[in-house]
């Protein structure tokens, strides 16, 4: 495919042009209650063409690969381009990248491309066993595995030429619990930029065993009561902290537009024990790529060191808007969008305190545990979901309580920040901003203040 | 290249030709216009052409799926043997009883496809969100777009089977959403969300989607906070349709029943809600968002009672959950796109509407709130839900008192449901295909600081 896209691209003259081709091999079992639910193979390809004249950009995508469809993509993108300047506010300039002619592959042991993956069925299987037989108030599961192979080509008209192949293999547990006319669920995941060996490292059989114990032991419990507390966050809720509430507002459009941390360089906005990185190099990230999807190298970009605020993410756009070289963030989630500004793996850098310390810390409050979705204004104030609540009574665990939604602003909840812990962990997660896209999340477990919206 | 009927025909053959019992095809080409917004600018136009078939096979019981964006002969018998392949390793399902037999179409309801919407030129496009972006301005300087998005689709589907069903459809949509916030001395309002989708062109004003989106930002410029509380919420539409029916929604899906996860598994004939909800789901609605004469697998679309005066009286079915449950599928299979199997949704779920106005219902309300966006989670088997109110103001005695900040509201749908103070009379059609109008719930725990 790259071949016909540089020779399309050659052909090219005005502006800046670039192209990317881009095909998505999927692997996927998804396994409910005993039966294989659905088992698929998939292939998407396709190419778009983005195009840069007089300031103003022009996009379009197609999965119809010829000669003759790539040249039209290349006018529609350009007549795109040229129709919606007059409207444009601002006109655009991009800051220089060197032109990479180069190849990346994930690092695998276990190439997927060469395996028989119908092998995956039967892990997948096992863990639906497992979790239906842990009790008999187990009613339902879901338990998926999922491989997807993307091969990634980009070309621009100032001499890249880059060919990345992103391996991802991940999978869930979603397990549901009933008790006495009551209802709970609980959800693992696992998974990063791999070859298949994640599964023997982390096998969904675990997952799916902790899902089940948590839904059944939170399935008899009252909702946890709502208030302001001070909490211990679970390692595996901080990469949300990290990268919902925090990480967006350091992203440069957002910035632009007036987000919590667009005045704020060099000042200091958290406790000095957070330290917050949006890394894109990261070894097995979810969200680690050599280069974005504009060609340029990706890299560590510290956002906050010891609480003061030290730079942002950047496409070449807004480092030339800024100033600034741009950091490789803009990523795109398949040949159907134009690359935006994304976070990479985005993570809270780990302190020296146990756990155990971080809990007994707490005179009055609750152990938060098990991460799930979050939402975040770029005013810094969030809303995640947790699954469970555990009681702190003078520093010890007492009771669980089933989980709700806390909220709080973001730097008010890092200001107040009293430890953090040594358990640093990295999760996987698929974030929407417009578009989706695959991001690493982590950090470790925090002790501080926020409202939890319980009954 | 082939069309999409001969390319979801030919998949059905070449299936049977390896081997399979049984073999479903379903086409899909859609075209998209997008224009993106954001921080108040134009920032992309996009145009998106996608095409492509998903192969459902079936052999000894043994189900295989695959999916390829190339709709060319050997693609899709390579789509084929990728299918057949994978329902060899696929174990048996024994409650497989098998895809379904052609039954009658009704015909194509009104309003589910626009010429002019189709035929749209990127310029005309960029011209109705300068529209809805010039409104905006024209409300009030302090406020500002943070983001929005235009999209205009034009789709065609196609579906085959090997039991004889060829059919093809056809449909347009077209969605405009706004993100607004207002900023005076230092404060930044919370963020307001305004939308509108549509079939067709008919009503569709980007103008008044920027009209409201600012006036509902200017209006939480000035937010306090209030103790701790239980009283009555007045959910908007998208509230309503999100934190009562998602839940609804979820415990009438026939799979989910049949899985245990459905806490109305066994209350068709009971009473569920509060006397006055009556809920139906109507794939035939004229110019409805989910409207088709067809599912995703060729059954027919009809209507479905679900709630009838708080009595439930049925569930939705694919046609999977109805062999298995020896009854007929309520033509409620659906797929996101070829690259996906059919499942069991809502088309169009109605709620019926009551007599008052917003304001009227306001003026019922002793001490309560108004909430008009919901950043939380709801947990729909359960009923659980916990999140932020955004866009909410805090009422006593029948009077909007001020617009609130950092409030929690926390509580069980299924609870609310029996709680439903009053339904409102103005319809509206969500993103999501509920057509619900305001509603008036009580006894909620309303959280704060």
């Amino acid at each position: 495919m790259i071949e016909l896209i540089e020779n399309c691209i050659s052909k090219f003259g005005e502006g800046y042009v670039e192209m990317r081709g881009h095909s998505r091999k999927v692997f996927s079992v998804t396994v409910k209650d005993g039966q294989v639910e659905r088992i698929t193979r998939g292939l998407n390809r396709g190419v778009c063409s983005r195009i840069l004249i007089d300031g103003s950009w022009g996009f379009s995508s197609t999965t119809i690969i010829n000669k003759q469809n790539l040249l039209r993509l290349l006018k529609d993108a350009d007549s795109l381009a040229k129709s919606s300047k007059p409207v444009k506010k601002r006109s655009v300039k991009i800051a220089p990248v060197k032109p990479h002619i180069d190849k990346y592959e994930t690092s695998m042991k276990r190439d997927p491309r060469k395996e028989e993956l119908e092998i995956l069925v039967e892990d997948v299987l096992e863990a639906d066993n497992e979790a239906h037989g842990y009790s008999k108030n187990v009613v339902s599961t879901s338990i998926s595995l999922s491989v997807i192979d993307d091969e990634l080509y980009f070309v621009n008209s100032e001499g890249a030429r880059i060919r990345q192949r992103i391996v991802r293999c991940f999978g869930g547990a979603s397990v549901i619990a009933k008790s006495n006319g009551k209802i709970a669920s609980a959800y693992e995941s696992i998974g990063g930029q791999t070859g298949l060996e994640i599964f023997e490292e982390t096998p969904i059989r675990e997952a799916a065993l902790e899902a089940a114990k948590r839904a059944v032991r939170i399935v008899p419990k009252r909702v946890v009561p709502g208030g302001y507390y001070n909490v211990v966050l679970e390692n595996r809720i901080v990469g949300l902290l990290a990268h919902e509430a925090v990480g967006h507002t350091a992203e440069a459009d957002l910035v632009y537009g007036g987000s919590f941390l667009s005045n704020k360089v060099g000042r200091k906005i958290a406790s000095e024990m957070i330290t917050l990185v949006d890394d894109g190099l990261l070894p097995s990230g979810f969200g680690t790529m050599k280069y974005d999807d504009e060609g340029t190298p990706t890299g560590r970009t510290v956002i906050i060191d010891k609480g003061v605020v030290k730079g942002f993410m950047h496409s070449r756009e807004t480092a030339s808007q800024f100033g600034v070289a741009p950091t490789g963030n803009a990523r795109a989630w398949s040949f159907e969008f134009d690359p935006i500004i994304r976070m990479r793996n985005t993570y809270i850098e780990h302190g020296d305190w146990t756990l155990e310390e971080l809990i007994e810390d707490v005179k009055e409050g609750y152990f938060l545990r098990g991460g799930g979705g979050g939402q975040a204004d770029f005013n810094g104030e969030f809303m995640f979901t947790i699954q469970e609540a555990v009681k702190i009574e003078n520093g010890e665990l007492k009771e669980s309580y089933r989980g709700a939604a806390i909220s709080g602003n973001a730097f008010e909840v890092l200001n107040k920040v009293k430890g953090v812990g040594k358990d640093f962990a990295m999760r996987v997660g698929i974030c929407g901003k417009e578009q989706p896209n695959y991001v690493g999340i982590g950090g470790p477990s925090l002790n501080t203040e926020l409202l939890v919206g319980g009954s | 290249m082939i069309g999409l009927i001969e390319a979801a025909e030919c998949a059905v053959k070449e299936c049977e030709r390896l081997g399979a019992d049984e073999a479903e095809g379903f086409t899909q080409k859609q075209r998209t216009v997008e224009i993106v917004l954001e921080r108040g600018e134009i920032q992309n136009e996009r145009t998106k052409t996608q095409q492509g078939i998903g192969i459902r096979v079936i052999k000894d019981k043994k189900l295989g799926f695959a999916f390829a964006s190339t709709l060319n002969q050997q693609v899709v018998k390579e789509t084929c043997r990728d299918a057949f392949k994978l329902a060899g390793v696929s174990p048996e399902n024994p409650d497989w009883v098998s895809l379904p037999p052609p039954r009658k179409i009704p015909p194509v309801p009104e309003g589910l496809y626009d010429d002019e919407l189709a035929s749209l030129t990127p310029d005309e496009v960029l011209g109705m969100v300068i529209g809805g972006y010039e409104a905006v301005k024209g409300v009030d300087p302090r406020v500002s777009i943070d983001d929005g998005k235009l999209s205009i689709f034009s789709t065609e589907v196609a579906i085959s089977n090997s039991h004889g069903i060829s059919l093809e459809g056809k449909g347009t949509a077209a969605s405009f959403f706004l993100v607004c916030v207002a900023k005076e001395g230092g404060e930044t309002s919370s963020f307001a969300y305004e939308y509108e989708v549509s079939r067709t062109l008919r009503g569709f004003s980007t103008e008044k989607v920027g009209e409201l989106a600012a006036k509902k930002a200017l209006m939480s410029l000035g937010a306090r906070r209030v103790e701790p509380f239980r009283g009555e919420v007045l959910l908007s539409p998208d509230v309503a349709a999100e934190v009562l029916f998602g839940p609804v929604v979820s415990s009438v899906n026939a799979d989910n029943v049949q899985r245990g996860r459905s806490l109305w598994a066994d209350m068709i004939g009971e009473n569920v809600s509060n006397r006055n909800l009556t809920v139906s789901d109507d794939g035939l609605l004229p110019y409805g968002l989910g409207s088709s004469p067809f599912d995703a697998e060729g059954v027919p679309s009809q209507k479905t009672l679900l709630i009838d005066n708080g009595i439930l009286r049925n569930f939705l079915y694919d046609s999977y959950t109805a062999n298995k449950a020896d009854t007929e599928s309520t033509g409620n299979a659906t797929r996101n796109s070829y690259s996906s199997l059919p499942a069991i949704s809502i088309s169009n779920l109605l709620i019926e509407p009551g007599t008052k106005s917003f304001d009227d219902l306001v003026s019922e309300i002793d001490r309560g709130i108004i909430i008009n966006r919901f950043s939380g989670s709801v947990r729909v088997e359960s009923g659980e839900f916990s999140g932020v109110a955004k866009q909410a103001s805090y009422v006593e005695n029948g009077e909007v008192k001020f617009p609130l900040k950092e409030t929690m509201i926390s509580g069980n749908a299924f609870d609310s449901l029996r709680k439903i103070v009053e339904i409102g009379r103005d319809r509206r059609a969500t993103m999501t295909s509920v057509y619900t109008p305001p509603i008036l719930v009580k006894d909620i725990n309303i959280v704060s600081k």
